[in-house]
């Protein structure tokens, strides 16, 4: 019996059809343009394609449903219950629903132990859920909001369906995914800027390595980031003079671990010689330190579901600070699972010119195991 | 207190547990197209032994014969005193058949790969594979200092794209790759990617552990099968599939085998092949030279087997050589599938996800020139069966 928690934010993406940037604190707004509510049609296609995959690949595993009452769960599921699937309403929301309503309900769900929490929203919702679950408990959203950047989406219901049978069935890996959202305070002042959050569990396709002809076997995500840490810090020890920028989130913060010295996981590291010589560093200090040091790495990971290497969660790596270290000076690493899910790369720089710089390319290099590295295609 | 052992019952229990261990099916007599395996009488559509050579009487006789006049074993490693006559003959016959300036036997294949890879490229250099190189290869690469570059299955655009990246960065480049991919049975593009290497100078290692004795004029390889024969810089091979023996060999220039004896620690220290292997070795070669019907067989085997599979529904993929999956799709339906065949005579083992796609789970099948026609039909017969119960055709 998987024992998975439920919820749906019901006025998810309700903003977007209305040209709105989200539904956040916007909710009358977007009624008063004529919005609808769009999560129960998305949660049928995912429940509907999740009954038909745990039919067809023959699963067994029974699934109980922990989930709210009303819209934020309990409705999608009682037109869709079957026998392999049950479900039991664990909270009550007040009316109207609030975020404040999710994170209580998570907060139910981790009382009850849950194995996996299904969500139905956009990256306001799983930032709600992130904020109480963390990283105890793995999160996968059934994409249905207005902004959809954070790393722990199914490409579409269907694409969660599939996942979450997986991940039933035993065959997935827990990995990381960030947490992206728009960031209110620059939002008010008139910028768009999506922020890095922080980083979510999320269930994963693992790395698989041949052991014998006909078997193969998971390797730990844990492991495949240290592996590309090792290959990184081997960089550096070939130069002990170059400066090494490090960018955000874990897959780079595993660099810092495997250095031993302390890092910042949502901020911009400098480290010459292996040790850290500055640490959550802005622009200015970067433009500094690039005056200070003629041979430079700089080492970043895609950030979110959409592939993006720059303009998303690490706005101290500007314009000016990329071209001062120079586009063939970047080393890319991501572990594989998470390349097989973002197939192209992306740069929102906010300068056009340097953008154009790395659409020229066409490809860049990403290591994604130790020294191993392939050409991943920069989508324009 | 620690337990110094324990380790190895806790982490064979859980295989055990995850269905991942080996449980090894027992061979009554020998490998031949029809044989006994755990007590039952059935025909065998999962050994190497593409060509039957394995229990060919004239292999037999040459392997008797070698212990009549050079005993059981070699005394020692090839470098020190364990270097046969019979070794150097078995080597010159390779080169002779592959039509390469020279060759030289290993232990074994992933000795080959594992030997003499990592005394290709080290620091400062690249490594190029395909994405689906097979396991020995990647312990090989494993083994080096360098840098490691992978391109699509088979897609030689993103190669082209690689070897281009790579040629202003790196001093030495090898492309390294399956000739004969053994999942799918399809052949690796060796013409384009020789050429592709040639424009920037780039070394070719191809394992052609699969196609030696199957592809090619006679069955001589993946080299006289591109008509690039002695061109590719290392042909490597194994005596364990079509050749029926067992060892590794690499055919190449003189420099590459002067070079490989002198470097490759698996070579060096370890002990050589028995005077019986070695003429094994020989007379393999010898037949091949001498009774070209055994390819001929093979390939006829294969057609006829392959387009029956396709007549009555099933999917046989995109393979071209004797290797022919038959894909069924979900995971437990190709275990089923492969559990009624055994029970209906035919040995031949499930490859599931995540060996494959999820969606492509499938019997691998790998035909023998020994078979009959009237023990194909009994297989297909199997096939049809249990398909129809399964209703998978």
């Amino acid at each position: 019996m998987a024992l998975l928690g439920f919820v749906v934010n019901p006025i998810a993406g309700m903003g977007g059809r209305v040209g709105l940037k989200g539904t956040d604190d916007v909710l009358d707004q977007a009624l008063e343009l004529g919005a609808e509510p769009i999560a129960p049609h998305r949660v049928q296609i995912f429940l509907t394609k999740l009954r038909s995959i745990m039919e067809s690949r023959g699963i067994e595993e029974q699934i109980e449903w922990l989930t709210c009452a009303g819209t934020m769960g309990e409705s999608d599921l009682k037109t869709n219950k079957t026998g392999s699937m049950t479900y039991e309403v664990v909270f009550s929301p007040g009316e109207p629903t609030s975020a404040e309503d999710t994170r209580l309900a998570c907060k139910r769900f981790l009382e009850k132990d849950v194995g996996l929490i299904v969500f139905c929203g956009g990256d306001g919702t799983a930032r709600d859920i992130w904020q109480t679950v963390g990283e105890k408990v793995p999160i996968i959203g059934i994409p249905s909001g207005v902004k959809m950047h954070s790393g722990v989406f199914g490409m579409n219901p269907e694409a969660t369906a599939e996942i979450v049978a997986s991940f039933v069935s035993g065959e997935l890996d827990i990995a990381e995914g960030e947490i992206l959202d728009l960031d209110e305070e620059k939002y008010r002042q008139g910028e768009w800027h999506i922020r890095l959050f922080g980083t979510a569990r999320t269930p994963h396709e693992p790395t698989y390595v041949q052991v014998s002809k006909v078997q193969v076997e998971a390797v730990g995500e844990d492991a495949i980031k240290e592996e590309i840490a090792e290959s990184i810090v081997e960089d550096m020890e070939d130069d002990p003079d170059m400066l090494f920028i490090l960018g955000s989130g874990s897959t780079v913060g595993a660099v810092s671990k495997e250095l031993g010295i302390d890092f910042s996981l949502l901020g911009v590291d400098a480290v010459v010689n292996k040790e850290l010589i500055a640490k959550d560093v802005n622009e200015s200090k970067l433009l500094e330190l690039l005056d200070e040091h003629k041979k430079v790495k700089l080492v970043i990971s895609p950030i979110g579901a959409q592939g993006f290497i720059l303009g998303r969660g690490n706005l101290q790596l500007s314009p000016e600070v990329i071209k001062r270290i120079g586009i063939d000076n970047i080393t890319i690493i991501s572990p594989p699972a998470k390349l097989a899910q973002t197939p192209m790369l992306r740069v929102d720089t906010g300068d056009k010119e340097l953008d154009e710089m790395f659409h020229e390319k066409q490809y860049l290099r990403v290591v994604f195991r130790y020294k191993t590295m392939k050409l991943v295609k920069i989508m324009k | 207190m620690r337990d110094p052992s324990g380790f190895m019952r806790t982490e064979y229990e859980d295989l055990v547990e995850k269905g991942f261990d080996w449980k090894l099916r027992t061979l009554e007599g020998p490998s031949a197209p029809r044989c006994k395996v755990d007590g039952k009488d059935v025909i065998m559509l999962c050994s190497n032994n593409y060509l039957n050579l394995s229990n060919h009487p004239r292999l037999a006789a040459a392997a008797k014969k070698a212990i009549d006049t050079h005993g059981a074993g070699s005394g020692s490693v090839r470098p020190i005193a364990g270097n046969l006559d019979l070794h150097i003959e078995a080597e010159k016959a390779i080169a002779r058949f592959k039509g390469t300036e020279s060759a030289l036997t290993y232990q074994t294949g992933f000795a080959a790969n594992a030997g003499l890879i990592p005394q290709l490229a080290g620091k400062g250099d690249i490594i190029i594979s395909d994405q689906l190189n097979h396991g020995s290869i990647i312990d090989g690469v494993r083994l080096t200092k360098a840098d490691r570059g992978i391109f699509a299955h088979r897609d030689m655009g993103e190669l082209e794209r690689v070897l281009a990246d790579a040629d202003k960065k790196y001093e030495k480049i090898l492309v390294v790759t399956d000739g004969v991919f053994s999942m799918d049975g399809d052949i690796q593009h060796m013409g384009e990617i020789q050429k592709l290497a040639d424009e920037v100078g780039a070394m070719t290692f191809v394992d052609d552990a699969h196609g030696e004795g199957v592809i090619g004029p006679d069955g001589r390889g993946i080299g006289a099968h591109f008509g690039i024969a002695g061109k590719i810089d290392v042909e490597m091979g194994t005596f364990s599939k079509a050749y029926g023996v067992v060892g590794g060999l690499i055919a190449g220039s003189q420099d590459l085998v002067n070079y490989a004896l002198n470097k490759s620690r698996t070579w060096l220290l370890s002990g050589s092949h028995p005077p019986a292997v070695a003429a094994a070795q020989l007379e393999a070669i010898k037949v091949l030279e001498e009774e070209p019907e055994h390819v001929k067989n093979l390939w006829d085997n294969t057609k006829y087997f392959k387009n029956e599979l396709i007549s009555m529904g099933y999917n046989c993929g995109d393979s071209e050589t004797p290797i022919t999956p038959v894909i069924v799709g979900e995971s437990h339906k190709a275990k089923a599938l492969s559990d009624r065949t055994f029970e209906l005579g035919v040995f031949a083992l499930p490859i599931v996800f995540p060996m494959v796609a999820r969606d492509a789970a499938r019997i691998r099948t790998m035909m023998n020139a020994g078979l009959t026609r009237e023990d194909l039909d009994e297989a297909l017969g199997a096939f049809e069966k249990a398909g129809k119960e399964l209703e998978i055709i």
